[in-house]
């Protein structure tokens, strides 16, 4: 009983937040979208605040809040939609959300990139193959989920042992007998590692893409290589997967 | 520093959100794009630690992260576009019995009836005359094969 007092702060957000999304998921009878927003929107504020308390710099803070937030809302949205058009747009949201915490992790060069393969790619492409297959209106399939309560009951057991490990590991609040908040020690960077000698960018060079590109080409020319043969066999296998036209060929 | 810590707790939420829809959601693309959510999860957590550490390691990552999901999202729509050529339907759980015939089927959980478009009155144009001749046919010529 004790330890559930403790833990209380993490289990009861993970309660509200699995109503919530088992309340949203489509169904084919109506939902009760207002208390499952509240619930969602309860939860969020509660593990926010409880996880990722306000730092004191205002405007990180804000930026953090809104991105975090929203990507968070925003993939709620997406996996309780509908339609399937809109589910894909609440996704471009999501990546938007993304690339503002990207920005806010020094890393300019990632924002753009994602934002350009996701938002003017992939979203594109799965845009046109929405409408490419649903042209006679919604499947029937789309407004109802297949086994709510158990992929609710999965997903937010994830969630749970997730935020349950940071809060163990993080420690926000203050443990008896300790005058600095735990959280400064969070995670030290390993003493006996020795660091990738082209990954260590200068000091205010962290989000530059000099010290990004020295870091992919030097440190990591291997896996470069290896990652584009997986872009080339992808493409094979693409092509080799494509459903062929009635007559000639590919 | 608690900004990491919030940092992986949105990249956590964003994570079981995606296997909530992967689960959950019968259409096959909602799939693919939940999945493309969990990955945004990691990326976040990956930017996130490399910040922290002030190594460019973690942007490196997540830049192969990118090249992956760019590969997943390829074969995934080709082979999404191939199953929908066999049913005409994205629905996943069509392809829940691909087992043998003598085992026991999985939950049999149909779709309810799809909703059609609903059907708006076009104006009719009126007709203009009659049909006028068209061309001759020419004979058509029969596929030679090579």
């Amino acid at each position: 009983m004790n330890s559930f007092l403790q833990h209380g702060g993490v289990l009861i957000p993970m309660l509200l937040g699995a109503i919530a999304v088992w309340t949203l998921l489509p169904r084919p009878e109506p939902r009760a979208w207002v208390v499952g927003s509240m619930c969602g929107l309860a939860a969020l504020l509660a593990v926010l605040g409880r996880l990722a308390p306000p730092s004191g710099e205002w405007m990180r803070d804000g930026l953090f809040y809104v991105f975090g937030g929203g990507a968070v809302i925003c993939g709620t949205m997406m996996i309780t939609d509908r339609n399937p058009i809109y589910a894909a747009l609440w996704f471009a949201l999501v990546t938007l959300c993304t690339c503002g915490m990207f920005l806010l992790n020094a890393a300019p060069f990632l924002s753009v990139a994602t934002i350009i393969v996701y938002a003017g790619a992939i979203i594109v492409t799965f845009l046109f193959v929405i409408m490419l297959a649903q042209q006679g209106g919604t499947g029937g399939y789309d407004s109802a989920a297949y086994q709510p309560v158990l992929g609710t009951i999965g997903g937010f057991l994830i969630m749970g042992a997730l935020l349950f490990t940071l809060q163990q590991w993080g420690g926000i609040e203050r443990r008896p007998g300790e005058t600095q908040i735990a959280g400064a020690t969070f995670v030290k960077p390993p003493q006996d590692v020795e660091d990738n000698p082209l990954s260590t960018p200068p000091l205010r060079g962290m989000g530059s893409l000099h010290a990004v590109g020295r870091s992919l080409f030097g440190d990591y020319l291997f896996a470069v290589e290896l990652a584009g043969t997986v872009l080339l066999i992808a493409t094979i296998g693409a092509i080799a997967l494509a459903p062929r036209r009635a007559q000639g060929n590919l | 520093m608690i900004e990491l810590q919030g940092q992986l707790v949105v990249g956590a939420i964003l994570f079981a959100l995606g296997a909530i829809g992967f689960l959950t959601r019968r259409n096959l693309i909602l799939m693919m794009l939940s999945v493309e959510m969990m990955l945004h999860g990691v990326s976040i957590n990956l930017t996130a630690f490399g910040a922290y550490h002030h190594n460019t390691s973690g942007q490196v990552f997540t830049i192969f992260v990118l090249t992956i999901s760019a590969c997943e999202a390829g074969l995934a729509l080709a082979l999404i576009l191939a199953l929908y050529q066999r049913r005409k339907s994205l629905d996943v759980q069509l392809w829940g019995n691909l087992g043998e015939t003598d085992l026991p089927r999985l939950v049999d959980d149909t779709a309810p009836p799809s909703h059609p478009l609903p059907t708006v009155d076009m104006p009719h144009l009126t007709p203009a005359g009659r049909m006028p001749a068209g061309p001759k046919q020419l004979p058509s010529k029969t596929p030679s094969k090579v």
